[in-house]
């Protein structure tokens, strides 16, 4: 546990050392996420006062919610992290530990939340001055608790469905596509592209039942004051089954993965 | 006639590497089959719930979701591999490989790598903007889509022009891609029709970062918009770019320091 903590504090540093880089692209990609959003919402909201349960201020408040709660849950780049050490070889070192490589990448992505954090803290500040609390949605100290612990699972569960497509690079050259599909899906399915309401009636049941969803939306949703005491303890419990789902599929892959890994990268 | 020649060998060697690595060619036709479909689905819902979005109808707007498949498409296929190197070349040194050819550095630094594994998909994509033309209800005339189509590729020029002017750069940050990440982030106002900005953010979207001209203006071009004022606005922006790209260029090849720089 020591040395979790330990990978995981140098990892915050690290990203820390380029404050510049760091600050500017996080900058820009909020002010930009939330500008694309914002206009969105007030086209959207031309002809009609609500939407999908939101009001026009409630579902900027989600948008901004959501931005902010994807920084939480997917730290930028430790997306392509494990391949990477796949195809370069780096891998070799890391089977020569007596530590587990999922939990030494996991520490990774927990070092790199504590940066995340800040910037969230201070990306959300101007929130409740600007937006306030719109009518309909009940942002109080136990639902933002909620959605703490919502995230946390988020984050897992994310590194859990990203991990084994990045095993696929014991077999494929080349698996950043897949990647780059996983995210879309998760955009689209998870509900940074849309609030999940919006769907029609008959792809919500699918949508429950998908993983998606307890990565941006539930939290969200916690915290918005939407989810029943009921409803929160179901997603978490559908939300820990997927992560149970993926850590399995992840042991086997990797197995199988690491038998026929030749240990002088691609 | 000799760099078109060139570009031929350039698309041969491509295809042939592409063929060694079969499973990441399909990993590929995946991820911008759904990335099209996300798309889709976005409008989808959203005119689930209104009629109208930014002034289009959802036939409009597919017509403009059309055009952005297709300029991205041709991003992805004939340049995007070389975007991505770019930086490495520059930090590793590798820059000089390039400059010593008796041809245009920049032809050859932009245009080396053709992504053939990313050819099927511009074909899919011009198959989408064919569908989406062809589905729409209004009339569109034979001389509006040979219009929209020549504006799209412009807009295809434009993009890379300002891609560029971010990653170049590079030359004196030796950051790992210059400016790159901000460019990706500000490129999502290229996949949203123009008609929802307004204000400043309108203006700047037309004129200093001009990422509405790549294929939402363009669009209107077929449903109202006034014809030459949009032709001249596009072309006057994208020669401005591009000449604006090359002059930063050739101060940052100026300015390369060779290995390691």
């Amino acid at each position: 546990m020591r040395l979790f903590w330990k990978i995981a504090g140098i990892e915050a540093r690290k990203r820390m050392a380029y404050r510049t880089d760091f600050w500017l692209n996080s900058i820009v990609a909020f002010v930009t996420e939330l500008g694309v959003a914002y206009f969105l919402v007030l086209a959207m909201f031309g002809a009609s006062d609500r939407m999908g349960g939101y009001s026009r201020n409630g579902m900027l408040l989600y948008y901004v919610s959501v931005i902010l709660t994807a920084r939480l849950v997917r730290p930028a780049d430790l997306e392509w992290a494990i391949s990477d050490d796949i195809y370069q070889g780096a891998l070799n070192r890391y089977l020569l530990y007596p530590v587990s490589y999922g939990v030494m990448k996991y520490a990774t992505q927990i070092g790199a939340l504590f940066p995340a954090i800040v910037q969230v803290t201070l990306f959300g500040a101007w929130v409740p001055f600007v937006l306030g609390v719109p009518e309909g949605l009940h942002v109080t100290p136990v639902s933002a608790c909620m959605a703490a612990g919502a995230i946390l699972v988020a984050n897992l569960l994310h590194f859990l469905t990203v991990y084994p497509i990045q095993l696929v690079a014991f077999w494929a050259d080349n698996c950043w596509s897949l990647l780059v599909a996983h995210r879309l899906v998760v955009m689209v399915f998870g509900g940074l592209l849309l609030p999940l309401t919006l769907f029609p009636a008959w792809s919500q049941p699918i949508m429950n039942a998908l993983p998606f969803k307890y990565m941006f939306a539930f939290p969200v949703d916690a915290l918005l004051g939407r989810l029943t005491p009921g409803e929160y303890a179901a997603g978490l419990g559908i939300a820990l089954g997927w992560c149970a789902a993926g850590a399995v599929l992840t042991a086997l892959v990797w197995r199988r993965g690491t038998l026929q890994y030749t240990g002088v990268g691609i | 006639m000799r760099y078109l020649r060139l570009y031929a060998h350039f698309m041969r060697f491509s295809f042939s590497r592409a063929m060694e690595f079969r499973l990441d060619f399909f990993f590929r036709i995946f991820m911008d089959t759904l990335w099209y479909a996300h798309h889709l689905v976005f409008f989808w819902v959203v005119y689930r719930h209104t009629s109208l979005l930014g002034g289009w109808t959802l036939d409009q707007m597919i017509v403009f979701a059309g055009g952005v498949f297709f300029v991205d498409a041709i991003q992805m296929t004939v340049l995007a591999n070389n975007m991505w190197m770019l930086p490495i070349y520059v930090n590793k040194g590798d820059l000089d490989y390039y400059l010593v050819r008796p041809v245009s550095p920049l032809f050859f630094v932009s245009l080396r790598d053709f992504a053939a594994n990313s050819f099927v998909n511009l074909l899919m994509a011009v198959g989408l903007l064919t569908w989406s033309l062809a589905r729409y209800p209004g009339t569109l005339g034979a001389g509006a889509v040979a219009a929209y189509v020549a504006l799209l590729l412009l807009g295809c020029v434009l993009h890379y022009s300002m891609q560029m002017l971010f990653i170049v750069p590079v030359f004196w940050l030796h950051t790992s891609g210059g400016l790159r990440e901000i460019f990706w982030s500000l490129d999502r106002y290229r996949d949203r029709p123009d008609g929802i900005f307004t204000g400043w953010v309108r203006r700047v979207l037309f004129s200093l970062l001009p990422f509405s001209l790549i294929a939402s203006y363009p669009t209107s071009l077929l449903f109202g918009g006034r014809p030459w004022l949009i032709v001249v606005h596009i072309a006057g922006v994208t020669v401005a770019a591009f000449l604006v790209m090359r002059w930063f260029w050739s101060r940052a090849v100026k300015a390369y320091a060779s290995a390691s720089s």
